[in-house]
């Protein structure tokens, strides 16, 4: 009887800690693939050759992206699969690279790296560097919700834009249809 | 009640006492696994250190599925496609595939484009034509270096120009010079490849995605990994030299999809009253004009190019015909392809030979999503249909390697339940270093023990970059063991899947779906416990033949010998030997009854050049030599490899560089002979016209209005998923946590009570 009585807030305590230790894996692998993945751009800049954050990558660091005016700061990986945006933002397939003529879309996890989206406000300053080096200054002109299939975004439209793309609810707990669109504008190149 | 209060409070003071431990317990379990983490990283930290790891990301072939790249000063822009039409004629044994994609240059700069594409494997490339803004190029068959310079000497001239490149057997690179800003270019391919047989069942399949590939890192950068793997550290060179131009791109083909709309038309002539005729896994709009003949178009028109199309089709009979039989005259010489399917023999009088199975299971990151699902279906299946008798053990990889068994075990309950419960426990993540475990496979404890058939079933996706290793590891190791490739997912590498099942002496099944599983894997282990058909051989009557495969390979149950020979004349008869089992096998085709067939010179020349590549890899002839074959073949058969690519130079000059195009170069303008509603299929799928154009689009509306507004698909960018289940985990750990504490409390209470 004891024995039962006392496994069963053990096998709980055991239980709790797993599940709660997951979650925090995912916000530490969050937070330290940022570290390697910022010696990797740093390296791709400096050298110009694509530089994987770990061997085994399946990806490689594209651009930064950074809000000066709340201090968010964030490495942008190419592709969005799952595995890739586990580690930062994901450039979109298919869509420009910043600076570049059309709307470039990266896209990164509400609760980690894009958890800064919420509080970008309206004409916020938002830079790209590419991993060229060259530096791209965007202006933040606007929000949106959208469903995922129907971003409405055309990724070959005349302007200069960029699109921060993250799940909507902030606040929710699971994932569900909508994105939240944060639209910026070219203003400096 | 006082009293009672004050136990309360004792029990107020335990509580937070419990509580501050089980928080010191919580930060310990996160320490831990902080650490953990950490330790993880930093243990493969000096990998990257190394200069120049990877190949620069403005690369061309770090394009995805037949994606477009234009090169201006910057680097590459990624420009979208706006369409692919393939249209495939199937006449008797041979396809004539015709893959025309449409692609816009949506700078103000003139470009360079550069374009990678997945083709099937046992295709023959042969025509490349190009429409640049209102220029037709047709492409001519050179030697690659020649070719090269012909097009890079066109480019500095400022001329339009086109190139087409073999990087695989299955893969292929065009570029295109000299693309005016907002100008439209059209691409068209066309490719020869014979019908695939399996029993009763005939099949084809358009691979319209080049997944991404695992390149092995240079040895000399990543010994500190692989330490544990002997032999690695000896060589230098580089396991993937071509690594530059194959380099993979990841991206989820799920997301990545419907940017890529796809339209498919197959003209379906199968010489024989058809049956059953099946999509896997698209859904497919078929008309039967006549018994003979289908016309099979995708039920949606347009389809996210994320998935390989197949079409498989029966004939109405009970079986197949067994024997086909067919010819063409071109130049001087007869060329003729036969299919002939071996009598099934059940062999009831012996009881089967023991064998011993080793399953090779990829858990790398590319398999993630259902292919590792179906991979393990696939596997535990199998497992299932291991006699008592039988020896197994389980392989799994990804950039590590677990052996299940040190060595082979027998197959009784307990083991299996064992190696069932390992695989169920296989997730997919990692890198793909697939040599280590195909020698780990083929390393036999028990060699020239002839009482038991070795076979080795191999289930990957095969994405890997460097084939030639594990080509080599396969001659040099295979000794008695067969090697059967298993392809898992919507699409696999099955220019590898098929040359490592030929090198292998084994078969080639591919599952492409959850459904599948189960019907392919019973065909694959009627393969292995079913007799193969050995030693056959091929005898003319009185023409003099040059046959390929030179070598004919054993044949397993259900599939035909395929055979293709050039002759100088089309008389008399060939004799077909061989023996099912242990019981000799006969049989001869007059070849006076063959039918006329269309492309076959390219067919046989196609499986000449392979023969080529394989002996080139079995080293059976010299590299120069084999290269000197192929070249051969290729500039008489007009045909792309590894040594010729197709160039195209525009004579006329090339427009003022700077000077933006006008308005009239818009694909509706197509030049004679490119029917845009051939091109596009009847229902035809108009590209959105280029932004640029957009304003002016009153006067395009006159001539669009005749057809039916386009499928809107490539408009909009679907997002990603983007919400982890970090604080749901969190939260569901902090109840649990709750829910224990109060538990323990409750159990004191109690004790206290007593």
């Amino acid at each position: 009887m004891t024995k039962a009585r006392l496994a069963t807030p053990i096998l709980l305590a055991v239980a709790g800690l797993v599940l709660f230790g997951q979650g925090v894996y995912i916000h530490a692998k969050a937070l330290l693939a940022q570290v390697l993945l910022e010696r990797a751009f740093d390296a791709t800049i400096a050298t110009g050759h694509t530089t994987k954050p770990w061997s085994w990558a399946d990806t490689w660091p594209v651009a930064r992206i950074e809000v000066k005016r709340i201090g968010a700061s964030a490495i942008v990986l190419a592709g969005s699969s799952g595995q890739a945006l586990a580690f930062g933002p994901g450039h979109v397939e298919l869509t420009p690279n910043a600076g570049e003529r059309g709307v470039a879309v990266y896209s990164a996890h509400r609760d980690t790296h894009f958890r800064f989206l919420r509080n970008v406000a309206v004409g916020d300053e938002i830079d790209i560097t590419r991993d060229d080096g060259k530096k791209f200054r965007y202006r933040a002109d606007g929000s949106s919700v959208v469903r995922f299939d129907a971003s409405g975004i055309d990724p070959l439209s005349d302007g200069y834009e960029l699109v921060l793309s993250t799940c909507w609810p902030f606040d929710a707990l699971t994932s569900g249809p909508y994105r939240y669109l944060l639209h910026a504008t070219l203003i400096k190149s | 009640m006082t009293i009672c209060d004050d136990t309360q409070s004792i029990h107020r003071l335990a509580l937070l006492r419990i509580v501050k431990l089980l928080l010191f317990f919580v930060m310990q379990g996160i320490a831990v696994i902080l650490v953990g983490f950490v330790a993880l990283f930093v243990s493969f930290e000096p990998v990257w250190s190394a200069e120049n790891l990877q190949a620069t990301i403005t690369k061309p072939s770090e394009a995805r599925s037949g994606s477009l790249l234009f090169k201006t000063d910057d680097g590459y822009v990624d420009a979208t496609r706006l369409g692919v039409d393939v249209d495939l004629t199937v006449s008797g044994p041979t396809i004539r595939a015709r893959v025309t994609q449409i692609f816009r240059n949506p700078t103000q700069d003139w470009v360079e484009a550069t374009y990678v594409y997945p083709l099937s494997a046992g295709g023959a490339v042969d025509t490349l034509k190009m429409v640049v803004g209102d220029r037709v190029i047709v492409g001519d068959i050179k030697e690659r270096q020649q070719a090269k310079v012909i097009y890079e000497q066109a480019r500095a001239a400022g001329r339009k120009a086109a190139l087409t490149e073999q990087e695989r057997p299955d893969i292929f690179t065009n570029s295109v010079a000299n693309i005016g800003p907002g100008e439209t270019v059209l691409v068209q391919i066309e490719y020869q490849e014979p019908v695939h047989q399996s029993g009763d069942e005939f099949s084809l399949r358009v691979p319209l995605v080049v997944a991404p590939r695992y390149n092995p890192a240079p040895i000399v950068q990543s010994v500190d990994m692989r330490a544990d793997n002997g032999g690695w550290g000896s060589t230098s060179s580089d396991p993937v030299p071509d690594r530059d131009r194959i380099t993979p791109e990841v991206l989820d083909p799920a997301l990545h999809g419907p940017v890529n709309p796809t339209s498919i038309t197959v003209h379906l002539n199968a010489g024989f009253p058809l049956g059953e005729v099946k999509s896997p896994f698209h859904a497919v709009k078929i008309e039967s004009p006549d018994s003979t003949t289908r016309v099979i178009r995708l039920a949606d028109g347009q389809v996210p190019a994320d998935r390989d199309f197949e079409l498989t089709w029966k004939p109405a009979a009970e079986k197949a015909p067994s024997v086909g039989l067919f010819r063409e005259h071109v130049g001087n010489a007869d060329y003729l392809l036969a299919f002939v399917t071996p009598p099934t023999v059940e062999q009831a009088e012996r009881k089967p030979l023991p064998r011993e199975v080793i399953f090779v299971i990829d858990n790398s990151g590319s398999m993630g999503g259902t292919s590792i699902t179906q991979a393990k279906a696939s596997l535990i299946f199998g497992l299932s249909r291991l006699q008592p008798n039988d020896r197994f053990n389980v392989i799994r990889f990804d950039h590590t390697m677990d052996v299940l068994f040190p060595d082979s075990v027998s197959a009784d309950a307990g083991h299996i339940g064992q190696a069932t419960s390992f695989v169920n426990a296989l997730q997919a993540s990692g890198g793909t270093e697939m040599v280590p475990a195909m020698r780990a496979a083929l390393t036999d404890n028990a060699h020239g023990d002839s009482n038991t058939l070795r076979q080795v079933v191999f289930l990957t996706d095969g994405e890997i970059g460097n084939e030639q290793q594990l080509f080599e590891t396969i001659t040099a190791m295979r000794g008695r063991s067969r090697v059967f490739m298993v392809g898992i997912g919507s699409a696999p590498n099955t220019y590898l899947m098929t040359r490592a099942a030929e090198l292998g002496r084994g078969a080639y099944t591919h599952i492409g779906s959850v459904d599948q599983v189960e019907e392919r894997m019973r065909g694959l282990f009627a393969k292995l416990e079913n007799p193969a058909v050995t030693g056959l051989a091929v005898k003319f009557s009185s023409a003099s033949a040059d046959i390929a495969p030179a070598i004919l390979p054993d044949l397993y149950r259900d599939e035909p010998l395929v055979l293709a020979a050039k002759l100088d004349k089309l008389q008399g008869s060939v004799e077909i030997k061989g023996r099912i089992g242990d019981r000799p096998w006969t049989v001869t085709l007059p070849l006076a009854n063959a039918a006329e067939g269309k492309g076959l010179s390219k067919l046989w020349a196609r499986r000449k050049i392979s023969d080529a590549e394989v002996a080139r890899t079995t080293r059976q002839i010299s590299p120069d030599e084999a290269d000197k074959a192929i070249l051969a073949l290729a500039l008489q058969h007009q045909l792309v490899t590894r040594l010729t690519s197709l160039v195209a130079v525009d004579k006329t000059p090339s427009r003022p560089e700077g000077t933006p195009l006008k308005l009239t170069d818009l694909p509706l303008n197509l030049p004679a002979g490119w029917d845009f509603e051939k091109v596009f299929g009847e229902r035809p799928q108009l590209p959105k016209p280029p932004a640029e154009r957009r304003a002016d689009a009153s006067d395009l509306q006159t001539a669009m209005a005749k057809r039916p507004q386009p499928a809107i698909m490539a408009d909009t960018v679907r997002l990603p998923k983007t919400a982890t289940d970090a604080e749901l985990k969190m939260i569901a750990g902090s109840i649990l946590l709750m829910l224990s504490l109060l538990l323990s409390l409750t159990n004191r209470r109690r004790r206290l009570a007593r």
